[in-house]
């Protein structure tokens, strides 16, 4: 049993082109071993450092046995140069050739026989198209090459069982080497096998495993934040971020100046995070304390990291506080004019006209969530001037939190300030939710108004390409409803939606956006179902008869099917939906010729007459429930038909030779189909 | 112990004569800065058109580069409308190039043994250039000192071979070396000249030009004759005069932008007209040089 060693030794490869080519390449060696029919041990590992990608996979078998094939070459009929061809690539003469017919014509066959094949030569033979297939999200090229890697490709190692592997890759020849400086891409130094590799760099201090780099990170940290009664937030994509810009990681804990935490503390948090890649820290109180970590890529032995890093945090806390002070004074009220000076969208007007619109729907959300009209419309008014101050040009990405900030500094509502701040929440599936109703109405109209603007001027996504992020934009909204309960006529809003652009002068097909729109957000509510782990049949049902106004009850029932589809009450459920519905399935007439009721004077036993009375007690349920329906009890009401249809099922044939008292039957069948429809269309549920 | 030979402070020229040594042994042309107004050294002709082409080319100059929008009348420490930028462009890209950086850093007293240096993704774009590469920032202790560039796309077409280019901010990089938090402290010369003797009535009246007095009326004029002239050259296939040209209307697009009279929707739009006369004048350039 031997082992097989492979590091690709690069210049910086961002981090997350690093963990896109670790799991790629753990795929594609994975195909290859079972392709190939070669065991390896399963439990193998990809690692990567911003320069070295390293596979090591170990128990692979030196030999593998190919049972005998047989090879089929060209047709008889083909030229000469075919067969020749043949022969030559299967190593074999004429001899051993022999002719066969087959469904397509005669051709020509080899047979192969068994044998022995060194798995090193299948790995020398292969390795370069394992690694052509690793796809990057974005590459490059460099110098004179042709190949396309995440950053500049330097050298390849690769050993087996002790061994180097001799292939090609483009430009590179594989070799038992790598450099041991990746800053100077000098010392290189020669390798055998993946232990004494790992040992070599970790005496360096470099580790090549970027879950133990993760793990030393965290102890390292934890222990600092435990001394000092501090706490970090939890920020995985930070973290994943950190671990792999870094080989030999060493926390740091630095401090900025008391004063800088008078600025809103989100402008701080970004700088720290986004710009710096700085872990911040908090208090028990979960307030921001002056205190960060920075990870740095080396011992600061002499407190040149410390101190630049702090100057750095301190420039740039400079700017921020001077835009923060600036900022804060120039009126928002004031400045709703100067939207008109800024393009919301090319076709859709300025930001000056988004917030009018804004303003209207949501103004017509409010008599719905029972809240008030005025503060909903000042909210809207203000919502967008942020966008015009030095803060958001410097942050982009706090747009809507600086607005909340300057509107709170400004003394405005409190409810205002925070939907100002939560508009545009939540921004996809993993984001936080506006919970209170203004935020939730704001961020409505804001979604709305963008959605069918978008579709207005034809710009909806297609299945490969979303510039504007639209998919996003949809499924944040049916969080929003969801999510959050609410019961909104969505249809009408988007109707009321045009006419406020109609006003404004755009004339859009209504028709068109009502159905496209209405189609694309009903697809959205069904990826969001898929999200939440819900049975694919169950999520192709589920708006079944339920239109746009009805997702969150699209929503509900599925999820509440979901749960009980295997406890009893669904069990029992479909059981008795699909007995009845498979009969009437053979009975292809039924569908076009149903009446749609039976007739009770035709009945010639107990079993149809209470069948019948059960179904018409469901229907009466059915119709007593208001728009407070629970979900369970209706499964378990539907559940309850349970005896009635077996007892029908076991004592009546359907199939009577009366042909009249045949199809009453169906047509009984067939109404407790169409009750259980009330539910759900269980119709595409498997049972 | 504290050592008794006071270690001397790299002043700012002399770190641009060291740079200018180190890349003149690499076998960089060390050039002068170009004599019109311009973004970033990227935009010196050494650059943009040379790139362009087969012919291999290495360069090392410094360039001072406008930035109108970032003036701050000389009373922010960090932000300046006119700063220098220490330009490095080879072709093809060298297979030693990081360890020729680093060692360029070495030249100017940063060990990198002793300093947290991270290269930090950063892929680069300019609109106006029709320009993309692939690269990072260069951290030193947490501060952006270089860009470190490939080029992959230059003037609209695919760069064959491929171009690297290495630029130094150089007031960044000298705060960090003499460990200054303004950039009007920096120490110009070993006479004891600063930053501030030398740039910061520019900045204070350049600022009070940029944002309050520039004729926006004429620039705009000036732009549209700019423009046309560049079309012209183009036509007679002269490409260097035209780039001149084409650099003219980009800095005055600049000028009208911090003076902030250009909107969103049109700032796209200029954008897009200066990429184009880049991507004609490209196209001439390669056309001369083969």
């Amino acid at each position: 049993m031997s082992e097989l060693f492979v590091e690709l030794f690069s210049e910086e490869i961002p981090a997350r082109l690093q963990i896109n080519a670790r799991n790629e390449l753990k795929k594609n060696i994975k195909n290859f071993f079972i392709d190939n029919q070669i065991k390896f041990n399963e439990n193998f590992n990809v690692y990567s450092t911003p320069n070295r990608l390293v596979l090591h996979v170990d128990k692979i078998p030196n030999e593998i046995k190919l049972s005998s094939e047989e090879i089929k070459g060209p047709n008889v009929n083909a030229p000469e140069k075919a067969l020749e061809g043949f022969i030559r690539s299967n190593n074999t003469t004429l001899e051993k050739i022999f002719k066969k017919n087959t469904e397509k014509g005669e051709f020509y066959f080899f047979n192969k026989k068994s044998r022995k094949i060194k798995v090193s030569d299948l790995l020398e033979k292969n390795l370069s198209e394992i690694l052509k297939k690793i796809t990057w999200n974005k590459s490059m090229k460099w110098a004179n090459y042709d190949l396309y890697w995440g950053r500049p490709l330097k050298s390849i190692l690769a050993i087996f069982n002790k061994k180097p592997l001799n292939f090609d890759f483009n430009h590179i020849n594989s070799s038992n080497k790598t450099f041991i400086d990746k800053s100077l891409e000098e010392g290189m130094k020669i390798f055998n096998d993946f232990h004494s590799y790992l040992k070599f760099f970790k005496q360096k201090g470099i580790l090549i495993d970027q879950d133990l780099r993760k793990k030393i990170i965290q102890n390292k940290i934890d222990e600092i934040i435990n001394k000092k009664n501090l706490k970090i937030e939890q920020n995985d994509r930070l973290i994943d971020e950190i671990v792999n810009i870094v080989e030999k990681p060493a926390v740091i804990v630095c401090d900025f100046d008391k004063k800088f935490l008078n600025i809103p503390s989100e402008i701080l948090i970004t700088t720290m995070q986004s710009h710096q890649k700085y872990l911040p820290t908090f208090d028990k109180k979960n307030n921001l304390t002056n205190n960060f970590f920075v990870v740095s890529d080396i011992k600061d032995t002499k407190g040149f990291v410390k101190l630049g890093n702090e100057r750095v945090i301190e420039a740039r806390l400079n700017d921020a506080e001077f835009f923060w002070e600036k900022n804060k004074t120039q009126n928002l009220v004031k400045q709703v004019d100067k939207l008109k000076n800024i393009n919301y969208f090319k076709g859709l007007g300025s930001y000056f006209d988004k917030i009018q619109r804004m303003r209207k729907l949501s103004s017509l959300i409010s008599d719905d969530f029972l809240i008030s009209k005025d503060k909903i419309e000042i909210a809207s008014s203000i919502c967008k001037v942020d966008l015009m101050s030095d803060l958001v040009g410097e942050f982009p990405e706090l747009q809507g939190i600086v607005g909340g900030h300057l509107a709170r500094f400004q003394g405005f509502d409190k409810e205002v300030c925070l939907a100002v701040s939560e508009q545009y929440l939540p921004n996809g599936m993993e984001s936080k939710l506006p919970k209170k109703m203004y935020s939730v109405a704001l961020s409505l109209s804001d979604k709305l108004d963008s959605l069918v603007g978008f579709f207005g001027i034809n710009l909806k996504p297609t299945s490969s390409k979303d510039p504007y992020a639209i998919r996003r934009m949809a499924i944040s909204l049916v969080r929003l409803i969801v999510e959050n309960e609410i019961k909104i006529k969505l249809k009408d809003l988007i109707v009321y939606t045009c006419s406020v652009y109609r006003d404004q002068g755009y004339e859009f097909d209504i028709k068109k956006i009502q159905n496209e729109l209405s189609d694309f957000i009903i697809e959205r509510l069904k990826n969001y179902l898929k999200e939440k782990k819900i049975r694919q049949d169950i999520i192709e049902s589920s708006t079944f008869l339920l239109g746009l106004d009805d997702i969150l009850k699209a929503y509900k029932k599925s999820i509440c099917l979901n749960k009980n589809i295997k406890r009893e009450i669904g069990f029992e459920t479909i059981a008795a939906y699909k007995r009845s519905s498979n009969i009437l399935n053979t009975e292809e007439k039924m569908s076009t010729e149903s009446l749609g009721f039976a007739d009770p004077g035709l009945f010639k036993n107990d079993y149809e007459k209470k069948l019948y009375k059960k179904i018409n007690d469901i229907r009466k349920y059915f119709l007593s429930i208001g728009k407070d329906e629970n979900y369970e009890e209706s499964l378990k009401i539907l559940s309850s038909i349970k005896n009635e249809v077996n007892d029908f099922f076991d004592n009546v044939i359907v199939n009577d030779e009366d042909i009249i008292i045949k199809k009453n039957r169906l047509e009984l069948l067939n109404m407790l189909c169409k009750t259980f429809d009330n539910y759900f269309n269980f119709s595409k549920i498997d049972a | 112990m504290v050592s008794k030979i006071k270690k001397k402070i790299l002043s700012f020229q002399d770190t641009i004569f060291n740079l200018q040594k180190y890349w003149s042994k690499k076998g960089c042309v060390i050039l002068q800065p170009y004599d019109l107004e311009v973004g970033a050294g990227t935009f010196h002709p050494a650059t943009t058109l040379r790139s362009l082409g087969p012919k291999p080319w290495k360069t090392a100059y410094v360039q001072p580069s406008r930035r109108p929008t970032d003036g701050r009348y000389g009373d922010n420490p960090n932000r300046l409308q006119h700063y220098y930028q220490f330009q490095v462009l080879i072709k093809p890209s060298p297979k030693e190039i990081k360890k020729m950086y680093f060692n360029s850093l070495s030249s100017i007293g940063i060990n990198h043994e002793e300093h947290d240096i991270r290269f930090v993704e950063d892929d680069w774009e300019s609109p106006t250039l029709g320009a993309a590469g692939l690269g990072w920032e260069v951290w030193c202790d947490g501060m952006e000192v270089t860009q470190f560039t490939y080029f992959q796309q230059m003037a609209g077409v695919e760069c064959k071979p491929v171009s690297v280019e290495i630029t130094y901010g150089l007031e960044r990089l000298c705060m960090f070396i003499q460990n200054k938090k303004s950039v009007f402290d920096l120490i110009w010369n070993d006479e004891g000249i600063t930053y501030k003797d030398v740039f910061h009535q520019s900045e204070k009246e350049f600022s009070a030009y940029n944002f309050e007095y520039a004729n926006t009326d004429n620039l705009f004029k000036i732009f549209e004759m700019l423009e046309e002239e560049t079309k012209l050259l183009v036509e007679k296939k002269i490409s260097l005069p035209a780039y001149d040209q084409c650099l003219k209307c980009s800095h005055v697009f600049n000028i009208l932008d911090a003076r902030g009279v250009i909107s969103v929707a049109q700032r796209a739009e200029y954008i897009a007209r200066i990429r184009e006369l880049t991507k004609s004048i490209g196209k001439v350039w390669i056309e001369s040089q083969s």
